[in-house]
């Protein structure tokens, strides 16, 4: 049973290179066969050079680890403020009624919109791009807590009022669980929003070190291979920084997780 | 006046709820009284308050003209002298069994909860789960938890909504079984909302009839045999048709039943 069960997984997981690798053989089709000219399409192999050749040299990575530093403060302020003020809206009416509205209108601003605003108020510095990125982070998981607060089944909550559960014991051992897969959402699109922006913070807020610096220098030297290798890491990234949070949330949340499993 | 503990009262209470701006009666002039270690059914069609006064009981809601009192004392809130096992068993999810039925046990020490959550899964026949999920119970094991959890709390009286409703026949029955023995070995009083006739006359001293819009009680029927009741003696059957004649049902139990 137990093999069975690992066969299968296997399975899914080898199921899942197989649109990947279908790209890839597309991509060295249309190199291959001529269709583009490799200036504008580069080949596989000559991507796969520029990575090598990439890995060999500091600023590579010197501007992996600032996209990543940069994100991850965006993030953590971001989603930390999200979270608290979702929460503090989820759990009272008039805080809702108060604040809900103009975070509503604010909400529709497009991230792009707010660059050239921070930019006059704090100059092409590295505040400017991490406040972008807390802004990008700050909606979804505002929302998601929100969402995820107010959803607590009333029966949680009656259990709890029989128990003599009050406050902040209602809130740590009750509210909060319960929301929990709905701020763990928020936090994945919050990531995921906060590394989209990523790009527009480092091309528009010009910087000495970042992928997005790397992406538009290639841009500027008509340098595609460049272009591209930065495009993919931003990709793996992304990805991988995605299946970290997923791993994390079914730590967390284990007795859920479990139920799920079947 | 000294009350026996695990006695409750409902003197004169009515309640009503504010439908569309109109007061809609819902408890009318509730009279009972629970002595002490009896076991209790409420039985009633949907919309006879049951529920509600199961709540005024647990002090869940406490706006209500009369009076309900327990041991004498008028309840102004819920307590851990009463326990409720609900219809579906409201285990948390994000914990564990052990977790779970150690929820109202904050006040208590590790090794003192420990004790008592042992002693209360043994209880009710499921030493060894305490670090399983309950998403990894079967309903009537989770409903075993959950009495497992009022019961931990060492409650004068514990208070079932219709508790065994969202099982299946057959562990349904069984359960029924295991309600009595736990009962018996408890000593504590035990008040049931329930559906089922056969279930309140299996377990109940008294079987207290309501009817509806407003709830008011109808009958209170003892049922005079001793435990380890047969379902199908004759006895049995006359208190069942006994009771389903006050749901106008009388009639049709030959035909219903009889097969």
């Amino acid at each position: 049973m137990k093999n069975m069960l690992i066969t299968r997984k296997t399975k899914s997981r080898l199921s899942s290179f197989i649109f990947p690798i279908v790209l890839l053989l597309l991509w060295q089709f249309i190199s291959s066969a001529g269709y583009a000219s490799s200036a504008v399409v580069p080949s596989p192999k000559k991507v796969l050079n520029t990575f090598q050749i990439l890995f060999t040299q500091q600023t590579f990575f010197l501007n992996i680890t600032a996209s990543l530093e940069r994100v991850m403060i965006g993030f953590l302020i971001g989603s930390l403020t999200g979270f608290l003020f979702g929460l503090l809206m989820g759990l009272s009416r008039t805080a809702e009624i108060i604040f809900a509205p103009s975070f509503h209108t604010v909400r529709q601003v497009p991230m792009i919109g707010w660059i050239p605003l921070i930019v006059m108020w704090f100059g092409m510095t590295e505040l400017p791009r991490i406040l972008i990125i807390s802004i990008a982070a700050f909606y979804p998981i505002t929302l998601n807590t929100f969402a995820g607060v107010r959803s607590v089944p009333r029966e949680y909550l009656e259990l709890a009022s029989v128990y003599g559960y009050k406050r902040f014991k209602l809130i740590r051992r009750i509210i909060l669980p319960a929301a929990l897969p709905s701020i763990i959402t928020g936090l994945t699109l919050s990531l995921g929003m906060s590394w989209a922006i990523l790009m527009a913070a480092e091309i528009f807020i010009q910087t000495e070190f970042g992928i997005g610096t790397q992406i538009q220098m290639g841009r500027q030297r008509f340098n595609m291979p460049l272009v591209v290798t930065g495009i993919l890491t931003v990709g793996l990234l992304g990805f991988v920084m995605t299946m970290m949070i997923e791993k994390l949330a079914r730590i967390v949340d284990r007795g859920r997780a479990i139920g799920n499993e079947n | 006046m000294t009350v026996e503990k695990g006695t409750l009262e409902i003197k004169n209470l009515s309640k009503s709820f504010i439908v569309d701006n109109n007061p809609l009666l819902v408890l009318n002039n509730i009279n009972i009284k629970f002595p002490a270690c009896a076991f209790i059914s409420i039985i009633g069609g949907s919309g006879c308050g049951k529920t509600t006064l199961l709540r005024i009981m647990l002090g869940l809601d406490t706006s209500y003209d009369g009076e309900a009192l327990m041991d004498g004392e008028r309840i102004v809130g819920p307590g851990s002298n009463r326990g409720i096992v609900f219809q579906d068993h409201r285990l948390l999810p994000w914990l564990t069994v052990g977790e779970n039925v150690a929820f109202g046990l904050d006040r208590l020490n590790r090794k003192e909860k420990k004790l008592l959550v042992d002693e209360n899964l043994k209880l009710v026949g499921l030493s060894g789960f305490e670090s399983a999920y309950p998403s990894q119970l079967s309903g009537g094991m989770a409903q075993r938890v959950a009495i497992a959890r009022a019961l931990a709390n060492k409650p004068e009286i514990l208070l079932l909504d219709e508790p065994l409703g969202a099982l299946d026949a057959l562990t349904r029955i069984h359960m029924q079984k295991e309600l009595e023995r736990l009962w018996l070995l408890e000593k504590i009083t035990m008040i049931m909302v329930t559906h089922d006739v056969d279930e309140a006359i299996y377990l109940s001293d008294k079987v207290v009839i309501m009817s509806s819009r407003p709830g008011v009680i109808k009958k209170i029927i003892d049922i005079p045999s001793s435990r380890s009741r047969d379902r199908a003696s004759s006895e049995f059957m006359q208190i069942k048709a006994e009771i389903l004649k006050e749901f106008h049902l009388g009639t049709e139990y030959p035909f219903a039943y009889a097969i």
